[in-house]
């Protein structure tokens, strides 16, 4: 113990006595840390933008129905199933438990919207949607002011209509109270009932979740009745009530709809598991790709402190011969060098990682929120980790080849 | 240790030196005894292998042949951390060229010995004052090697191989360098240490100094032959 003690103090002295190297070799190892916590940072940051925008278009749970097409050998037959429909959406919540939320919707055809004069155009056009409550749900939209659907909209066909915020922002001057105003849809009064939360995610200039702003809901049955005069649905959406039950309301719900078309595969079943496929072999790559960099970086800094330790032995062959020849074992010789080794590496992770947070910190603020990187203590701590590794590692060879120098010979080097 | 018991031995030592075409023979058949609690000096011209011998007895170099040993035990069996543990604790070096760290203050130096012994004295602060008082270096020790003379610091060299307390003292040449008057108080403190039961091995130039001690060995030309008063 004593002895380590003697080690690490004879370490301290040294790397006072040699400040241009000991800050150097701290700089190697700041830099590995900092750019390995960087790579990481951005990565994770861009994953993390990845996931919610996945998660906005409902997470995995969700399921897609989406009328498509016969195969050709149904065509003959095609005209017996009702189509994809309202009493699709009422089997399936009676005869499939591991459905959670189903949201029937009714894509409005070619929609116009207009008050007093004013119409949307938007950068689309307006989209708007005959749906439940449930596509607040699954597609997690907000009420920001107002109320969603009561139960009698839906069943009265009532004339009302829940507007995004790019709808508001347009059809009404600003202060001007939307709810309990009428608005113009396909020339039908449709009373406001209530306001969407304003989305935002920015990259760049743009904002990704635009299309969440320009929207409209209308009640499902208003729209089959009033508008499209049909209730054939344009999507049938829903949810696993849990992500492992996944597969079981896939099939269960593919069942229960060829019932009910009797047998014609005119719909399509779809999940957001090859997104999320995608999204998983994508990550993996990058995990790859920058855990090389990071590690590259590492192995930089690594053989940078290794060549000032070695150098730092050459300097100092005389040094070792005087100390063993006053009593220092190879140990003593060792430790001394490991633990030099120790606290330069310590050192320079500590300022890594310092250096790296406000950076971080410094892009936070400068570059746009969709492409910061993100502070992860699993970075930190596997910088840190690795650094002080690579910084001990790269210590040890120098220490093995100091502490077996024969003290007479290291005394007669010049 | 019984006074008179045999501490080190050597047995037809020889050490040579292969230096391309030439080998040099700076030690050949080196046979002798030394004894606890003798003094002895060590007398030759300069190249004969007079350093050559010390540095063999102190273990900090291996013969080409022949045997060494210490307490009646072959040095060459003796792990290197075994051998360390003996320089730290049992034997003092003086050496010719001083080889004093020059980034460490003159006290630190002194003290290096006892971050190395293997149960360092609580009195280790205590030990360094007494082994500077012994040279004479206290108003110095706060100066770095490169800021003494020759004669300070071959005293800081001194002091460093006394701070042990070691049983035996091996000085190469350690009053070369000062004046007649230091000369002679470290001679007095070397009899003195010596009277204490401490072996002694010096080497000198001086048939005066050698005078002082019981025992000469003769070296010439790497042979070395047991001489009375020179
Ligand atoms: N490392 C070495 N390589 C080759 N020859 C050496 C080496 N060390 C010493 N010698 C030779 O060995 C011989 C003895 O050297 P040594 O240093 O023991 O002499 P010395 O008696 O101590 O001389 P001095 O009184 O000048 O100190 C010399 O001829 C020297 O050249
Ligand atoms: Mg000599």
């Amino acid at each position: 113990m004593n002895r380590l003690f003697s080690g690490v103090g004879n370490g301290f002295a040294e790397i006072w006595g040699h400040k241009l190297r000991s800050l150097l070799t701290v700089s190697c190892v700041m830099l590995g840390v900092a750019s390995m916590v960087l790579t990481t940072g951005f990565m994770e940051g861009f994953f993390k933008n990845w996931e919610d925008s996945l998660q906005d278009q409902g997470g995995v749970e969700k399921i897609f129905v989406t009328a498509q097409g016969v195969k050709e050998r149904q065509e003959p037959f095609a005209a017996v199933s009702p189509g994809l429909t309202l009493a699709d959406a009422r089997a399936l919540r009676a005869l499939v438990p591991q459905i959670g939320v189903i949201s029937p919707e009714i894509d409005a055809a070619r929609p116009r919207l207009a008050r007093k004069g004013k119409t949307f155009e938007g950068r689309r056009g307006a989209r708007v949607m005959g749906v439940t409550n449930a596509i607040l749900e699954i597609n997690r939209y907000e009420v920001a002011t107002g109320r969603a659907f009561s139960e009698l909209d839906l069943a009265d066909d009532s004339e009302v209509i829940l507007i995004g915020s790019k709808i508001r922002e347009t059809l009404f001057a600003p202060g001007e109270e939307p709810l309990g105003a009428f608005i113009d849809f396909n020339n039908r009064p449709f009373r406001v009932i209530g306001v969407l939360r304003k989305y935002e995610r920015l990259w760049g200039d743009y904002n990704t979740l635009d299309w969440k702003n320009e929207i409209c809901f209308v009640p499902v049955t208003t729209m089959a009745t009033k508008i499209q005069r049909s209730d054939r649905l344009s999507f049938l959406n829903f949810k696993a009530v849990d992500i492992s039950l996944l597969r079981e309301a896939v099939d269960a719900g593919a069942n229960v709809l060829a019932q009910q078309h009797r047998g014609i595969i005119d719909f399509s079943v779809r999940t957001n598991e090859e997104q999320l496929a995608s999204f998983a072999s994508t990550k993996a790559s990058f995990v790859i790709g920058g855990s090389a960099i990071a590690g590259v970086s590492l192995l930089v800094s690594g053989i940078g402190i290794m060549n000032l330790m070695l150098a730092s032995i050459n300097e100092r062959v005389r040094e070792i011969g005087i100390r063993k020849a006053v009593g220092a074992t190879p140990f003593n010789i060792f430790s001394q060098f490991v633990a030099e080794a120790v606290t330069l590496s310590l050192l320079g992770g500590t300022a890594g990682v310092a250096v790296a947070v406000g950076l971080i910190k410094v892009l936070a603020t400068t570059l746009p929120p969709g492409s910061t990187p993100l502070l992860s203590p699993s970075a930190f701590v596997v910088g840190f980790f690795f650094s002080v590794a690579a910084g001990v590692m790269a210590g040890i060879y120098p220490a093995i080849q100091a502490a077996k120098l024969d003290p007479i010979e290291a005394l007669r080097y010049e | 240790m019984p006074l008179g018991s045999e501490v080190l031995r050597l047995d037809r030592v020889g050490k040579r030196y292969p230096m391309g075409d030439v080998i040099v023979d700076a030690l050949v058949d080196a046979s002798f005894t030394l004894n606890e609690g003798e003094a002895v000096a060590i007398l030759g011209p300069s190249g004969s292998g007079k350093s050559t011998l010390m540095h063999l007895l102190g273990f900090l170099d291996s013969p080409s042949s022949g045997e060494i040993l210490f307490e009646g035990r072959p040095v060459a069996v003796l792990t290197e951390s075994q051998r360390a543990r003996i320089r730290a604790e049992k034997i003092g070096f003086v050496f010719q060229a001083f080889n004093l760290l020059p980034r460490l203050s003159v006290r630190a130096n002194v003290a290096l010995p006892l971050a190395y012994h293997g149960s360092p004295p609580a009195d280790a602060a205590d030990r360094v004052s007494r082994a500077l008082e012994l040279v004479g270096m206290t108003n110095r020790a706060h100066h770095k090697p490169g800021e003494l003379s020759g004669g300070q610091r071959q005293r800081v060299a001194i002091a460093r191989a006394l701070v042990n307390e070691p049983r035996i003292l091996l000085a190469d040449e350690p009053t070369g360098n000062l004046d007649t008057k230091t000369a002679a108080a470290i001679l007095d403190l070397f009899k003195e240490l010596n009277r204490l039961g401490r072996t002694i091995v010096v080497v000198t130039h001086s048939p005066e100094i050698a005078a002082n001690f019981r025992r000469q060995l003769h070296v010439r030309d790497g042979r070395v032959t047991e001489g009375g008063s020179a």
